[in-house]
């Protein structure tokens, strides 16, 4: 028999909530095995801090979300958003699942290069194309999303040099009654500029106009805003088709499908107010289904769903460095786990479960990082079981953004493992070594040599 | 009636050629014109019978009869017979030719009647005609005293030496005498008895005519002949009166007509044709005693009896159809009966007429498939059950305690194909979970009119789901409703069925998808004429535009390629159609053709005609079967008719048992290669490669690499061995 764990004694003031047959207790269990590999045997082989990623959830995520698109409209399409996850082995999980790419800079478009994604299925979002990123995209045959009416002639530009066609689609920001509304990227449906720029691109004889995108927000809890917007991209297809008959290959509705995070400030949990996957699938279908395309004319469906296809299949492990009492009384741990690599914990409650057994008895606690900040709090408010010191924890759904987001502050960056299908682990990015940094930085020669 | 002189001549050289020839079911020009010289073995003879053919097929197109059948041969092989028969008989003169030329029209006339009376039947007439002409003359010549009876039969050395002068009547005497045992020498005989001679000379040289017509011919002909010789020997009969009168061409042509003319080449047909010998042999004998009270030879009655008899009652089968199979599309060669039939039956056989879709979008399961264990059986076994799962093989997320956790709740139902709406059921609720509602067994339901007496059915849809109402016409892949939780259904699920009414729920019908994807983890298999089986993972093909566009051969259209082999000239394809409306790729300059059949999704070659060096053959072998779609890694495999064998000698081989084994193989694979296609038609590349072989050895191997792009086929390279060809698309 194990020994018994040691829990300190614990002073609670009565909690004047809701009554509850169970009282007041945390609903959740711990989380001892990701993807039934122990937590603390992953702790204790890769060091703690730990990003795990479980390549048997994001196969799974990939493959249910097609099948709700696939299932609900005959031809689609997922490109896979490098700026939520560009670990070359994320993405390669997604490419063999069929996924295209979807970029926003010139350096994501080499990593997807590099990833072996031909060019022509890159598709080049963002405002931010250099014209050397134009340059390379449009020899690679990639599809340049165009993000404002600057780039549109610097592409005129750069392919009328090269003397090569271009395939380009428009991005498109547009009033689909949810605030904010997001009208910097892209050009505006309303008020007229998204016609102004396909009149230009319809006229010009070097670029063709395959597509219609539309990026309405992120963490999107209204699939209805998606239904609003693919009924006026679908508008905007079919006034191409008339005006100047040309049939656009597809319609991309961007991403910023939610994922199972609560943010901050949210009155219900995530898990229960975060639409499906199907929600926005049937909402986008169903709008392209019943607008004037002819049946057998519908074109082309774009996703570039990101975050609610990794966020799950990420995990952080992280460790208790001590505890300790606040001047008001609350109780506050700190953890090896900083808001510089928890980027998100900026604006989600993560879910945060203890990755041993514990007891009924929870106590409000504040959740410290490690930085020597005060803004690093991972959560200010968490009923949580008692931890000591050296107790692993497990931090949910942080696949999407952290590990792009993250910074090298104060501390170093850690490992990414990922747990393959058979459950063997890979480490899928090395911590970082001071010497990596020192590669990088440069000493003038006249600050080589100090005395003190 | 014709352009210039120039046509009527090829007519009627044509005409002639192919009368001769079509006395052994042949249109083959080399063994017709053996024919021919083995007529004049009896000079008069000769003569009356080329006048015969010549003055049935002149009176034919001045009548103004069907060019077409004209050309083939099928209004004068009769009078070639009737005039080589009198022309044996009688002494030639005026007289003789008179009543040649008046008999001839008869005949003529009597083909053209049966054309018509037992032609709408569906059966030929053979050698009928001759008959009535040749008893009609017979007879009737009885009272003409013009007409002399030749004694040239008794002083054949004459005629002889007229044609050939002393070497043809050495290598006559020589043939005679060589010593060949009895059978053989009767076989021969009697071959060359079809055309009224009676010796080995004339037997031995029709006999290699027509292994270079047919192998499988002459085969059968060596085995309808012996089945006779051995079955007059175990019953007792009289072998002189096969001897005698040679009178045994019966069973040659009898086992030439059902060994591969008429009915596909095969051990059934062979079986059969062993099985009728016995029954020409009784009716040769009866007729033969009948005949014989008017002086009339029988000739070749048995022959017609028998063939025409079993050819009329194969038309009333009703089951095992597949047994003996009758030449559906007369291609004048056993061999390619034999060849084009077995890849024809394995590739078509069942390819229904009406392409047949699944009726929805994206991946679903088969929970029930025909003559499933609950609920499909007796008048309704032919249905399907279709349900969507999760990866995690679960078809419902969350409690699975509503209808709406279901992930096919609600999910669009699509048309199978064109078609007409008709009976529908709307309105019906959804049950909760677990119920079932028996009162409207089939729930809200579409029935869908496609064709006569075909009908779909779609069943359990979601309540006031329907888009359509009745009456209206639907296109294939049109949303009709959503898939939803009414009638007999405890769990939202997809019911379809082919049937044969337009009422819901009638008796269920076996027809099948004509195409579908179905997955196994990774891998994707592309299935043709399919019935989906249980637990099966089922999705249509997505069709990739590209791959549609450039094999969307339009008749009317151009091809021009130039290759690396020779940079002067290029290679011009002509697409074009025959009246039927079969489409083909013809090459201008050598005429070689390849007949295609687009079938929407699916691009097929199904038949190739021409030389197995030219380009055109290159691209007919690399692009056999190609569905226009793109999935990779998976693996498209076919088989080749025989008939385009590189290695003829080989093939000659194969030919002579084709009806018992298949020894040679032609495969065809076809690999997704590469897709550079996103958006705007990029290029695909596809490779397929070609095995010839026997059994498992490889004889010869062609790698084909084909590259689709924007503008259609832009390069073909093929391979083989170590010669590579690379053509390249000139616009």
């Amino acid at each position: 028999m194990d020994k018994q764990r040691y829990e300190r004694p614990l002073i609670k003031k009565l909690e004047s909530n809701m009554p509850n047959k169970f009282g007041t207790r945390t609903e959740y269990l711990p989380k001892t095995h990701i993807d039934d590999v122990a937590v603390t045997e992953l702790a204790d082989k890769y060091g703690s801090p730990l990003f795990v990623l479980s390549e048997k959830t994001l196969r799974s995520n990939i493959r249910n979300a097609k099948k709700a698109f696939e299932t609900r409209y005959p031809k689609v399409q997922f490109a896979w958003s490098y700026k939520t996850n560009y670990n070359d082995a994320v993405c390669r999980v997604l490419h063999q699942e069929g996924s295209w790419a979807e970029v926003v800079s010139g350096f994501e478009y080499d990593k997807a290069l590099n990833n072996g994604v031909e060019g022509s299925k890159i598709l080049f979002n963002g405002p931010d194309k250099t014209d050397d990123d134009l340059k390379k995209a449009i020899t690679n045959e990639s599809i340049i999303h165009i993000d404002h009416l600057d780039e549109f002639y610097a592409i005129k530009e750069i392919a009328g040099n090269l003397n090569k066609d271009v395939n380009v689609a428009i991005r498109v920001n547009m009033d689909t009654g949810v605030y904010p509304m997001w009208d910097r990227f892209g050009f505006n449906f309303e008020n007229g500029q998204a016609w102004d720029v396909l009149n230009r691109i319809m006229r010009s004889d070097i670029m063709t106009l395959v597509g219609l995108h539309t990026h309405i927000g992120t963490f999107m809890l209204s699939p209805n805003a998606y239904a609003v917007a693919a009924g006026k991209l679908a508008e905007l297809a079919i006034g191409i088709k008339e005006k100047f008959d040309h049939e656009v290959s597809y319609i991309d509705m961007g991403g910023g499908f939610a994922s199972n995070n609560t943010l901050k400030g949210a009155y219900l949990p995530g898990t229960d107010i975060s639409p499906s996957i199907n929600d926005f699938a049937e909402a986008i279908t169903s709008a392209l289904i019943s607008s004037n395309f002819e049946h057998d004319k519908l074109p082309l469906l774009i996703l570039e769903t990101g975050r609610a296809l990794v966020d799950d299949a990420g995990y952080l492990i992280g460790s208790v460095l001590s505890n300790k009492r606040l001047s008001d009384g609350r109780r506050s741990t700190i953890l090896d786990v900083g808001v510089n690599i928890l980027f998100t914990s900026f604006w989600y409650d993560h879910k945060i479960t203890p990755a041993q057994p514990f007891t009924q008895y929870t106590e409000d606690t504040v959740l410290y990082g490690p930085l020597c900040m005060n803004i690093d709090i991972i959560r200010d408010h968490i009923s949580l079981p008692l931890l000591n010191k050296g107790d692993k924890v497990v931090i949910h759904n942080v696949g999407a953004y952290n590990m792009t987001q993250w910074m090298q502050f104060i501390t170093l960056r850690p490992k990414i493992v990922l747990i393959d299908i058979e459950g063997n682990t890979h480490i899928i990015r090395e911590d970082e070594k001071l010497q990596n940094l020192l590669d990088v930085e440069k000493v003038p020669d006249h600050l080589k040599d100090f005395e003190l | 009636m014709f352009k210039n002189s120039g046509d009527t001549l090829s007519v009627i050289s044509k005409s002639i050629l192919n009368s001769y020839a079509q006395v052994f079911f042949s249109k083959n020009q080399v063994f017709a014109i053996v024919l021919i010289i083995v007529t004049f073995f009896d000079l008069y003879a000769g003569v009356a019978g080329l006048s015969a053919v010549i003055i049935a097929n002149t009176t034919a197109i001045i009548l103004g009869l069907n060019n077409k059948t004209i050309m083939n041969g099928a209004y004068g092989f009769n009078a070639l017979l009737v005039g080589l028969g009198i022309g044996i008989y009688y002494q030639p003169g005026f007289e003789f030719y008179l009543i040649l030329i008046f008999i001839s029209i008869l005949t003529l006339m009597i083909t053209i009647s049966l054309e018509g009376i037992i032609g709408k039947y569906g059966l030929p007439y053979l050698s009928i005609p001759f008959l009535f002409g040749i008893w009609i003359v017979i007879i009737a010549s009885r009272g003409y005293s013009a007409l002399e009876i030749s004694e040239r039969g008794i002083y054949y050395l004459n005629d002889m030496f007229a044609v050939g002068g002393m070497g043809m009547v050495k290598i006559y005497e020589w043939f005679n005498n060589l010593n060949f045992p009895e059978p053989l020498r009767v076989y021969f005989k009697s071959l060359s008895a079809i055309l009224f001679q009676y010796h080995m000379f004339a037997g031995i040289l029709l006999a290699i005519g027509l292994i270079y017509y047919s192998r499988i011919a002459f085969f059968m002909s060596l085995l309808g002949f012996f089945a006779a010789y051995y079955f007059y020997m175990v019953i007792g009969a009289d072998i002189s009166e096969l001897n005698y009168s040679y009178i045994g061409f019966n069973y040659i042509l009898t086992a030439i007509a059902l060994g591969g003319y008429f009915i596909v080449p095969s051990r059934n047909s062979v079986l059969w044709m062993l099985l009728l010998t016995p029954l020409v042999a009784i009716t040769l004998s009866s007729t033969s005693v009948l005949f014989a009270q008017f002086g009339l030879s029988v000739f070749s009655l048995p022959f017609n009896i028998i063939v025409i008899l079993f050819l009329y009652v194969l038309k009333f089968r009703e089951s095992k159809v597949n047994t003996i199979i009758v030449v559906s599309k007369q291609l004048d060669s056993p061999e390619l009966h034999a060849y084009t039939n077995y890849s024809y039956m394995n590739r078509f056989g069942k390819l229904p007429f009406y392409s047949m879709k699944l009726p929805f979008w994206g991946e679903w399961k088969v929970t029930q498939a025909h003559n499933g264990e609950i609920t499909h059986q007796d008048k309704w076994k032919h249905a399907w059950d279709f349900e969507i799962f999760n990866e995690n093989g679960s078809s419902y997320e969350g409690s699975g305690n509503k209808v709406e956790d279901y992930y096919c709740f609600d999910k669009p139902v699509v048309s199978p194909a064109d078609g007409v709406v008709g009976e529908i059921e709307s309105g019906l609720d959804d049950n909760e979970i677990g119920n079932v509602d028996l009162q409207n067994n089939w729930g809200n339901s579409v029935v869908i009119k496609h064709g006569e007496k075909l009908y779909s059915q779609l069943s359990h849809l979601k309540k006031d789901s329907l888009l359509v109402s009745q009456g209206q016409v639907v296109k294939q892949g049109e949303i009709i409703g959503y898939c939803g939780n009414s009638g007999r259904s405890p769990y939202p699920h997809l019911h379809f069925q082919f049937q044969s009414d337009q009422a819901i729920g009638s008796k269920t019908i076996d027809y099948p998808f004509s195409s579908l994807i179905s997955r196994d983890n990774n891998d994707f298999k592309f299935d043709t004429i399919s019935n989906p089986v249980k637990n099966a993972l089922v999705s249509n093909l997505v069709s990739e535009d590209t791959l549609k566009k450039a094999f969307n051969f339009v008749p009317g259209n151009e091809i021009e390629f130039k290759t690396d082999q020779d940079n002067s000239s290029t290679i011009i394809w002509n697409i074009e159609s025959d009246i039927y409306n079969n489409t083909y790729i013809i090459c201008r300059s050598t005429g070689d053709k390849a007949w295609f059949n687009n079938i929407g999704d699916v691009f097929y070659f199904t038949y190739y005609q021409g030389s197995t060096n030219s380009l055109l053959y290159m691209f007919y072998l690399s692009a056999f079967k190609v569905p226009l779609s793109y999935y990779k890694n998976m693996i498209i495999t076919d088989s080749f008719p025989l008939n385009v064998y590189p290695n003829k000698a080989l093939l000659v081989l194969q030919d002579f048992i084709i009806p018992f084994h298949k020894f040679l193989v032609a495969d065809y694979s076809l690999e997704y290669y590469k897709n550079d296609n996103a958006i705007n038609n990029k290029k695909i590349t596809l490779k397929s490669s070609v095995n010839f072989g026997i059994a498992n050895r490889t004889i010869s191997k062609f790698d084909f690499t084909i590259i689709a792009g924007k503008s259609g086929i832009e390069k073909l390279e093929c391979g083989q061995n170590n010669t590579q060809i690379v053509a390249t698309r000139i616009y």
